[in-house]
C-alpha cells in the first residue's frame, strides 16, 4: 500500500518538477569521494607564469590558500611569515589536462585481462560507464603526473557508435575510482564516427558496415531517446538514460571523428535532435572544416602529428591545431590531446609542435595562447572550467612548475601540485607515489624504479 | 643541333663559373668525434663532400651563406617500414609481412620510392632509412637501406644488410623461441650447398625454412650481416649476448627496455642497441624496467646506441626521442651520433652519416637545435642536391589555408 502511495507521490513530484522518481540520478549513487587535505597557505614566487587566461607574466607570484588559487600577480600582499617556494628562473603553468585518455581502462602493462575500454559486443552501448572499468593502479598514471597531468578524462574506446560514458579523474593515487573522481564534473558520452564501428560490426556482417549505416544507427538511437524522455519515470532504461541526459544538456558529447565530411554530418544530426557536440576528438581533418567548428562553438581535440595508421588519418597536416585555433578571427577552440600513454607524458611538447607549425604558417600564436590548448580549452570542453584550467582566484590549485620553457623538448616538471598538495617533486624520490603494481616488482626490496 | 648547342653551353658555363656548391659559415655538427665546428665551410661536388674547413677558397658555381646556422648530416632511421607500408590498417598497402618467407624475406623489390611517407619524413630530417620487414615470429626478414630521394632508380643504397627478429612478443614460451634461434642457425651451419637445401631435419615441423631463408641465416653465421633481435627483458638480453658469443655472430639489440640492467655486458661484448627512448612504459611483462634514462645509462657504460622513432609514419621523430634522451642525461653529441653516424657504422653504410671529406653530401640546414620539437629543416640536401620541402601534407595545408 505504502509502495503505491510513494509511486503516486513520486509521479506527482515528477510531473511538477521533472524530478526522477527512481532516484536514477547517478550523482546520488556514484559520488566522488575525493577530498584533499588542507594545503595551508603558501606562495610560489618569481616564476614566469602562463596563467591559461592569455597572460604571460615574465615573473609573478602565485598564492595558494586552502587548496585554491588565491591570487596571481606581481605585487601580492602576503604576510611576512608566509611559506614561500622560490621558483625564480622556472616556468609555471596550470595543471595540464588531457581530454582523451584511456588510462585505467587500457593500462600498462597491456594485458587481455585489463583491456576494459571497448564493450564491442553491440554498436550502441551508452549504458556502459568507463569509470566502472578503471584500474586505479595503472602505471601510466604516475608517469603522466611527471608530465604535469593533473586531470584526465577517461573515455571508452571507439568500436561503437555510442561507446559509453566517460569520466573525469584527478591524477591522484587512490584505492578507488571514486577517490579520483573529479567532484561534480559532468558526465560525457563517447560517440564514434567512421572506420572503427563499421569495421568492428561490418566484419561480422552486422549493421553498421558503412558510414551511412553509422549515421542511421545514431539517428535510430536518438529517436528512442526522444520517446524515452516523454515516458521517463515509468520504466528505467540504462541505455536511454544516458542518451536522454545528452538531450537534457547534462551529458557532454565527446565525438571521435576524423573526416571533415563526417564532422559536418554529425553537426546536422545534433541539429535534428537538438543536442550539442562538445568536442570532436582526433579530428585529423578538422582544418578542412575549421570555420564550421568555430561557428558552431565546437572544440576539436587533436594530435600534433599522428597519422597514417588508417585511411581516415591519412590527411594529417602539422598545422591542423593552429588552423582550428585561428578560425573565424581566432575564435576556434583547439585542444591538444594524447589518446596515448606515451603522448600524455608530454602534451607540452605536442602543443609546441602544433604551435611552431602554426607560427611557420604565418599565424601569431604566443605561448600564452598555445598553453590553453592543454589547460583552458580541455577544461571548457569537459565542463570543469569553473574549477580548473586557468590560474584564477577560487579555482583548484592545480599547478606545475617546470625547470625551463615547457615548450622545449628538454623541459621537465619539477613540482606538480594538485589542489595545492604536492604530488610530484623531482627532488623527492618517493614521488610520484608508485602504484601497487610497481611495489617490489623488479627487486623484492624496492619498487619499480 | 639544338642539343649540341645546349651541351656546349652547359660545359662552357661550368668552366666559367666553377663547379659545385659551397656552404659558407655554418655551425657544422660533423657527427664524428670532432663535435661542432663553428663558422665552417663545406664544399660539395658530384654529390660528395669534397672539403670541410674554415674560409675555403674554392671556385664553386653556387655559394650559400649560412650565417652560423646549424648543419648536421641527414638523419638515418635505423628501424622503419618506410617505402613498404603506406597505411597501417590497409593490408593491401603493406609489404612488410610474409608468411611464405621468414629470415629470407628481402623487401627490396617492394620498396616504393613514391610513398607519401618519404617526402614527409625527408621534410622532418630523415635522408636515409633502413626499411625492415615486420613479419611476426622469430625472424621478420632482411633489412635494406634506402635514400629518401623519391628517385625511382636511385633510392636503394644497400640490400639485405641485416637480419631482423624478435624474442619479445607472442604467447608461446620464450624458451621455444630461443631454441628455434639455436636450431635454425645449427641447421643452416650444416647446409654446405645452399642450392641443395631441401631438408628440414632438425627443425620443428611447424616451422618452414626455404633455401632463401637458410641462405640468410648462413650470412649471419659467417658474420657477413648482423642479427638484430628485439628483446626487452634483462634475462632475455643476457641470453642473447651469451648466444652471440657462443655462435660467433654479430648481435645488435633492439628495444632493450631493460638493457640498462645489463649495460656492462653489452659494453663488454660491443653489442650496439637500437632504442626508442620515448618508450618508457612497462607495456608488457617483458618491459617492466623501462625508463627514460636508459640511453644515458647505456652510453655511460660504453654501449653504442642508435635511436629510432616509435612509429614509421613519423620516423623523423627520432629527433624528439633523441632530445628526450638528452633531457634524461645523454650528451647532445652522442644523441646526434645515435641518429646519424652510429647508424651508418653499425649497419656498414659506407661514407654516409658524417660531414667529412669523401662522404655523401646528405646535409640538413636547421634554423635551430634539431632535437627541439619546434625545429624545422630549412634546406635538405641529398647527394648535394637541394630537395623540395613539399609533401602531400604541405599540399593539403596550402589548399585549406587558401580556401577562399
Amino acid at each position: 500500500m505504502w509502495k503505491y502511495l510513494v509511486i503516486f507521490l513520486a509521479f506527482l513530484i515528477s510531473s511538477c518538477s521533472h524530478e526522477d522518481p527512481f532516484n536514477t540520478d547517478p550523482a546520488n549513487s556514484y559520488q566522488s569521494t575525493y577530498n584533499p587535505s588542507d594545503s595551508g597557505d603558501f606562495v610560489i614566487i618569481g616564476a614566469r607564469v602562463l596563467t591559461g587566461t592569455g597572460e604571460d607574466y615574465p615573473s609573478a607570484d602565485v598564492w595558494i590558500s586552502n587548496n585554491k588559487i588565491k591570487s596571481v600577480g606581481t605585487e601580492l600582499n602576503y604576510p611576512a611569515d608566509m611559506r614561500l617556494i622560490d621558483a625564480t628562473g622556472k616556468w609555471l603553468t596550470p595543471g595540464i589536462i588531457d581530454i582523451h585518455s584511456h588510462m585505467g581502462v587500457y593500462s600498462s602493462p597491456s594485458l587481455r585481462s585489463n583491456s576494459d575500454g571497448n564493450e564491442a559486443t553491440d554498436p550502441v552501448t551508452p549504458h556502459v560507464w568507463a569509470e566502472h572499468s578503471v584500474w586505479t593502479q595503472d602505471t601510466q598514471m604516475p608517469l603522466a603526473l611527471k608530465g604535469g597531468i593533473t586531470t584526465f578524462h577517461v573515455l571508452p574506446g571507439s568500436a561503437n557508435l555510442f561507446g559509453g560514458r566517460g569520466v573525469t579523474l584527478k591524477n591522484v593515487w587512490s584505492r578507488t575510482m571514486q577517490g579520483m573522481k573529479f567532484p561534480n564534473a559532468p558526465y560525457t558520452l563517447k560517440m564514434a564516427c567512421g572506420e572503427n564501428p563499421k569495421r568492428v560490426y561490418g566484419n561480422s556482417n552486422r549493421e553498421p558496415s558503412t558510414r551511412m549505416g553509422n549515421v542511421a544507427g545514431y539517428r535510430k538511437a536518438w529517436i528512442q531517446a526522444e520517446k524515452y524522455k516523454e515516458q521517463r519515470g515509468v520504466t528505467r532504461d540504462l541505455k536511454l538514460e544516458t542518451l536522454a541526459g545528452v538531450l537534457d544538456g547534462e551529458i557532454l558529447i565527446q565525438n571521435h571523428c576524423y573526416r571533415g565530411e563526417e564532422m559536418a554530418v554529425m553537426l546536422d544530426i545534433a541539429e535534428e535532435f537538438n543536442y550539442k557536440v562538445t568536442t570532436f576528438h582526433h579530428a585529423v581533418e578538422a582544418y578542412k572544416v575549421a570555420d564550421l567548428l568555430a561557428k558552431n562553438n565546437v572544440c576539436a581535440a587533436m594530435w600534433a602529428d599522428w597519422w597514417g595508421f588508417k585511411h581516415e588519418a591519412f590527411d594529417m597536416v602539422w598545422e591542423n591545431v593552429a588552423i582550428v585555433d585561428q578560425a573565424n578571427n581566432a575564435t576556434g577552440c583547439a585542444i591538444v590531446h594524447s589518446d596515448s600513454p606515451i603522448g600524455i607524458q608530454r602534451l607540452n611538447q605536442e602543443a609546441e609542435k602544433a604551435r611552431s607549425a602554426g607560427v611557420r604558417a604565418g599565424f601569431d600564436i604566443p605561448r600564452s595562447r598555445a598553453i590553453q590548448w592543454i589547460t583552458k580549452n580541455p577544461a571548457k570542453a569537459l565542463g570543469i572550467l569553473d574549477e580548473v584550467g586557468t590560474l584564477e582566484p577560487g579555482k583548484m590549485a592545480d599547478v606545475v612548475i617546470w625547470d625551463q620553457d615547457p615548450f622545449s623538448v628538454y623541459a621537465k616538471t619539477e613540482k606538480v601540485f594538485i589542489d595545492g598538495l604536492i604530488h610530484y617533486d623531482h627532488k623527492d624520490p618517493s614521488t610520484p607515489k608508485p602504484t601497487d603494481f610497481e611495489l617490489g616488482l623488479l627487486k623484492p626490496g624496492s619498487d619499480r624504479l | 643541333m639544338k642539343t649540341l648547342i645546349f651541351f656546349f653551353s652547359l660545359v662552357f658555363s661550368l668552366i666559367v663559373q666553377g663547379e659545385g656548391l659551397l656552404l659558407k659559415g655554418g655551425n657544422v655538427h660533423t657527427a664524428d668525434s670532432e663535435g661542432v665546428q663553428k663558422n665552417t665551410d663545406i664544399y660539395i661536388k658530384d654529390g660528395k663532400i669534397i672539403k670541410v674547413g674554415k674560409d675555403l677558397q674554392v671556385d664553386a658555381s653556387r655559394v650559400e651563406d649560412l650565417n652560423g646556422k646549424i648543419v648536421t648530416p641527414g638523419f638515418i632511421a635505423p628501424y622503419s617500414q618506410l617505402g613498404i607500408v603506406e597505411i597501417e590498417a590497409v593490408a593491401e598497402t603493406r609489404d612488410d609481412r610474409s608468411t611464405v618467407y621468414s629470415s629470407g624475406l628481402s623487401i627490396v623489390s617492394a620498396f616504393n620510392p613514391h610513398s607519401t611517407l618519404i617526402p614527409y619524413n625527408l621534410r622532418g630530417g630523415i635522408t636515409t632509412a633502413l626499411s625492415v620487414p615486420s613479419s611476426s615470429g622469430l625472424y621478420s626478414g632482411l633489412a635494406s637501406s634506402f635514400s629518401l630521394s623519391s628517385s625511382l632508380e636511385g633510392s636503394l643504397i644497400s640490400r639485405d644488410i641485416a637480419l631482423f627478429g624478435s624474442v619479445s612478443s607472442g604467447e608461446g614460451s620464450r624458451a621455444a623461441k630461443m631454441l628455434l634461434l639455436e636450431d635454425s642457425l645449427d641447421v643452416a651451419s650444416r647446409v654446405i650447398e645452399a642450392n641443395g637445401w631441401n631438408d628440414e631435419k632438425g627443425l620443428p615441423s611447424s616451422s618452414s625454412y626455404s633455401s632463401r631463408d637458410i641462405i640468410a641465416l648462413k650470412r649471419v653465421l659467417s658474420r657477413e650481416i648482423p642479427l638484430v633481435v628485439r628483446a626487452d627483458r634483462a634475462s632475455d638480453i643476457l641470453f642473447l649476448i651469451n648466444f652471440s658469443i657462443e655462435k660467433n655472430i654479430r648481435l645488435i639489440l633492439r628495444g632493450g627496455s631493460e638493457a640498462w640492467m645489463v649495460a656492462k655486458q653489452l659494453a663488454k661484448t660491443n653489442t650496439p642497441v637500437i632504442l626508442e627512448p620515448i618508450n618508457n612504459l612497462p607495456g608488457s611483462f617483458n618491459q617492466l624496467g623501462a625508463r627514460l634514462d636508459n640511453a644515458a645509462i647505456l652510453n655511460k657504460a660504453g654501449v653504442k646506441i642508435l635511436i629510432a622513432s616509435h612509429e614509421t609514419h613519423n620516423s623523423y621523430l627520432s629527433r624528439q626521442a633523441a632530445g628526450i634522451a638528452v633531457s634524461y642525461g645523454l650528451p647532445w653529441d652522442v644523441a646526434l651520433r645515435a641518429i646519424t653516424s652510429n647508424v651508418a657504422e653499425v649497419f656498414g653504410l659506407k661514407k654516409i652519416g658524417m660531414i667529412k671529406e669523401g662522404y655523401k653530401a646528405d646535409l640538413i640546414i636547421w634554423e635551430k637545435d634539431p632535437l627541439e620539437v619546434s625545429a624545422f629543416a630549412q634546406q635538405i640536401y641529398i647527394s648535394g642536391r637541394l630537395m623540395s620541402s613539399e609533401s602531400r601534407s604541405t599540399r593539403l595545408r596550402d589548399r585549406y589555408l587558401n580556401l577562399d
